[in-house]
């Protein structure tokens, strides 16, 4: 956190009483206060007004400039300037997250977030601001919803300029989002709330895993002590991470008051801070650490990217270990292989000497999941973090035939997973589908030509197919690579390139369209889920073979139908 | 469930194409307008559906091009096992797909009759006396065979009758997120429902049983319903496409017709209406149903006036005036 982000309360205090004060100065005053003089921000406050009073340029202001009671219309955040007060423009809210505090022992809502200009034009078009919401707008700041802001004003900061939203200014929707950033309650929530939201929260919850842990400063000025670990309820399990001494135990019942979660990644952690309160808890009827272990055993389809302290047991597929050299000229050893559980597979990457043969049962405590390939994967560091089964968890898992059958609204609402088996019908076919060219560099498809890296190449050919893939409820897209396209058509690569240039693409995406759109099929492959949706790549597509009458029984029989 | 916790958030992604019968579609009059240039737009159907992209079917009913300004549009009906049409279009602006609507027509012209599918968006048309008519502009179609059609029917009867549940279990709960979310009703559904009980007014569910029961027995039989229904179409069809193509003997045919009641609804609204550009092609066809005639036949009156009796005349796509 910046100095500007942490005094942000009690600059907004100064900047009431001294309009035009340099922000960076008071939070250099603050810091000094704090630091120098060992006063507490809140109490500074008074202090800082009476220096920047004195040396405020304020009586001569008042008197000359009247230009910033102008309002001041802009569509793009380039052509404000950092003075700018008054200020309409329109754009989209990316997040707000309320936070709480404490001001001269009173309670006040805050809130920040990110908004986007240019709000009407794809992503790519916007550039992202931070705010800061003075004047409680949640209501009308709703994450995804493009939004009117007038009477807005511009803050600067280390050469970055964020916006203010003040009590005096206008929010307007004028497209809606999601539902509105619940207000701070000060009643504990569970787990599973809390994850749902960035924001301060309070909650009652078993310490499952403590460890002291280091943070080294990006500066390299040296290292942060800290405290990561693991909370659970019936609801659910979060991870936390501690900037001040945890003096509780593992197995304790604490109620924790004033955290905040933050997402790490794809995932949500409590972050605790001297602010935050915890104390002992005593309920007989709370959940022991034994009752919690359903809530803190994950399974592969549970796994995202960014979870720590993860428990889970997996059968090793496969086990390779490679050595490399680091950038410090160390020679290294990593171990890596596949793994598996009834919910599909993943890689389980070690840092430490672990030699599972295929077919082992390993049950892993205290991994973490890490995005490989657009997957979240499995990494151990230390070998005490790994037991060898002797009894089997479960009946052997054959691998060659592992595809585990998922509905696509499961998918499309879950985590990237691999292995698995999802039905859907295609609505799309991509004009893009057919005969591509990658840049024989870095494998990206070449546009005209041209690589985004590495400029004009003489591109290698491949072979792919997109499409969209709808149950009726959700969708995602579809992508075959060379082999499953190549299976799919009954045509090589080859005659797929002579049929575009005899035929034209156009020919050819009419005969894909004849196959395909339309029609339910099969699909076995990975999936990757982020904000944008969900992709699947295939490694077999295949047509439903289910027969109608066998597909209208179900109906029948689902819904009670009576013929 | 450990610890699959993840941050919600709402992804303004690709609409998911609704599988709906045309019965259900055309009884729909309330357009949702997304506000904004991207937002998406929806018609909400009596039963809740929000559709903005859909996936339908049917046999070829009726395809024809119209010349514009700015290039063909092409117009048809997909009739499906309801009974009811599936109206589309296909824009002058959507080049990509008059080769292939050329094709279809050349088909349709010379007399054959095939299924469809068709993925549309959403797309609607408000008269000047506020009537609402729903329609499509196709995507991407293709021909089918019949296994790929009952395999929708079968999808488009789950899909309806998952909206009748939800349906029927909103009639006890409140009209609101909460009461219908512990009501049971799923959670796509949902905005779709509330804005639906408060715009129609009551209805009859069990109507929309009987496009479902129908397809269901069809996918059940033999399919001999549906080659039925390609055969029997095809006839009922035959006499309105020389109509619609008049440069070839015409007379006869088309004067044994019985249609001076149609024509009179008709040229009274273009007649009647304050709008000197023209009236709008659908609200003389809304004029025609309230006076108690089939969509089917008012759509052949009025081109039966504009091309054989030459009474009214087509100025601007869409928009008829009297020929005085």
């Amino acid at each position: 956190m910046t100095d500007k982000e942490k005094y942000a309360v009690q600059i907004a205090l100064v900047k009431e009483e001294c309009k035009d004060v340099d922000e960076d100065e008071v939070a250099k005053e603050f810091e000094r206060y704090e630091n120098d003089f060992l006063i507490p921000p809140n109490d500074a406050v008074r202090s800082v007004i009476l220096k920047f009073q004195k040396t405020s340029p304020k009586d001569i202001d008042s008197f000359t400039g009247t230009t910033t009671q102008v309002e001041r219309k802009v569509d793009r955040f380039s052509e404000l300037g950092s003075e700018d007060k008054n200020v309409t423009l329109e754009v989209a809210v990316v997040t707000y997250v309320p936070i709480v505090q404490m001001v001269r022992g009173e309670e006040k809502q805050i809130a920040f977030g990110w908004i986007e200009d240019n709000p009407w034009e794809s992503t790519d078009k916007r550039e992202r601001w931070d705010f800061k919401d003075w004047g409680g707008h949640s209501e009308n700041l709703r994450p995804n919803s493009i939004v009117r802001l007038e009477g807005v004003s511009v803050n600067e900061w280390n050469d970055k300029r964020s916006i203010n939203i003040n009590r005096g200014s206008r929010v307007t929707i004028l497209r809606e989002g999601g539902p509105a950033v619940p207000v701070l309650t000060d009643e504990p929530v569970s787990i599973e709330k809390a994850s749902e939201n960035e924001g301060y929260v309070n909650l009652i919850a078993r310490i499952i895993s403590l460890k002291p842990d280091l943070i080294t400063k990006r500066d390299g000025s040296g290292t942060i002590d800290i405290f990561r670990g693991t909370l659970a309820d019936s609801s659910g399990k979060i991870s936390f991470l501690s900037w001040v001494p945890i003096e509780n135990e593992v197995g304790d019942l604490v109620k924790i008051e004033g955290a905040m979660i933050r997402k790490f990644r794809e995932t949500p952690e409590v972050n605790i801070n001297d602010r935050t309160k915890i104390e002992k808890f005593h309920d007989s009827n709370f959940s022991s650490i034994e009752e919690l272990s359903k809530v803190t055993t994950s399974r592969i389809s549970d796994l995202r990217n960014g979870m720590k302290d993860v428990i889970v047991t997996v059968q090793v597929e496969s086990w390779q270990s490679r050595t490399f050299t680091n950038s410090d000229g160390e020679e290294k050893i990593v171990r890596s292989g596949d793994v598996m559980d009834p919910t599909g597979r993943c890689r389980l990457t070690a840092w430490c000497e672990i030699d599972p043969k295929p077919g082992d049962f390993l049950h892993l405590n205290g991994a973490r999941v890490q995005f490989w390939q657009g997957s979240p994967d499995l990494v151990v560091d230390e070998s005490e973090q790994v037991q060898n089964l002797s009894e089997a968890p479960w009946d052997a898992i054959n691998p060659e035939n592992h595809w585990v059958e998922i509905s696509l609204s499961d998918l499309v609402n879950g985590g990237s997973r691999r292995g698995i088996k999802t039905t859907g019908t295609i609505v799309a076919v991509k004009n893009d589908s057919g005969i591509i060219e990658r840049c024989p560099e870095c494998n990206r498809i070449l546009r005209d030509g041209n690589c985004q890296d590495h400029g004009p190449q003489h591109g290698v050919e491949d072979l792919r197919l997109k499409f969209v893939v709808d149950d009726g409820i959700n969708n995602a897209s579809l992508i075959l690579g060379k082999e499953p396209s190549e299976a799919f058509l009954s045509m090589t690569q080859e005659m797929v390139k002579e049929h575009i240039s005899q035929r034209g693409k156009e020919d050819f995406i009419a005969h894909i369209r004849n196959i395909i759109l339309a029609r339910k099929v099969v699909i076995k492959g990975r999936s990757l889920v982020d904000n944008q949706g969900a992709m699947i790549l295939a490694e077999n597509v295949d047509l439903d073979t289910v027969k109608n009458e066998n597909a209208a029984n179900l109906v029948i029989e689902q819904w009670g139908v009576l013929l | 469930m450990g610890g699959s916790t993840v941050i919600n958030q709402v992804r303004i992604g690709r609409q998911s194409a609704i599988r709906i019968f045309a019965q259900e579609y055309s009884d729909a009059n309330l357009p949702l307008e997304g506000v904004g240039e991207y937002a998406p737009s929806f018609i909400i159907t009596k039963l809740g559906a929000k559709v903005n992209r859909a996936l339908f079917g049917g046999v070829i009913d009726r395809f024809e091009r119209r010349e514009g300004d700015n290039g063909p549009t092409y117009s048809g009906h997909l009739r499906d096992a309801t009974g009811g049409v599936h109206r589309f279009q296909i824009a002058p602006f959507q080049p990509e797909l008059h080769a292939d609507a050329e094709e279809l027509l050349a088909r349709f012209e010379s007399g054959d009759r095939f299924l469809m599918m068709m993925i549309g968006r959403a797309r609607w048309f408000e008269s000047d006396d506020g009537g609402i008519f729903t329609s499509f502009r196709a995507e991407e179609f293709t021909t089918v065979e019949r296994d790929v059609y009952v395999n929708w029917l079968v999808e488009t009867s789950a899909a309806t009758l998952r909206r009748l549940d939800a349906y029927n279990s909103s009639l006890e709960s409140e009209n609101n997120n909460e009461s219908l979310k512990s009501a049971g009703v799923p959670n796509d559904l949902i905005e779709g429902m509330i804005l639906a009980k408060n715009h129609y007014s009551d209805f009859d569910p069990e109507n929309y049983k009987v496009g479902v029961l129908q397809s269901l027995s069809m996918a059940l039989s033999s399919n001999s319903e549906i080659e039925q229904m390609i055969s029997s179409d095809v006839e009922s069809i035959e006499p309105k496409v020389t109509e619609n193509y008049p440069s070839e003997n015409n007379d006869s045919k088309n004067e044994s017709k019985p249609l001076a009641d149609v024509d009179d609804v008709i040229l009274n609204t273009i007649r009647n209406s304050s709008n000197t550009d023209g009236v709008p092609y659908d609200s003389i066809v809304l004029a025609c149903v309230q006076a108690g005639f089939s969509r089917e036949s008012s759509e052949d009156a009025i081109e039966d006036l504009r091309d054989i009796k030459c009474e009214i005349i087509e100025p601007r796509f869409g928009f008829f005036q009297i020929l005085d």
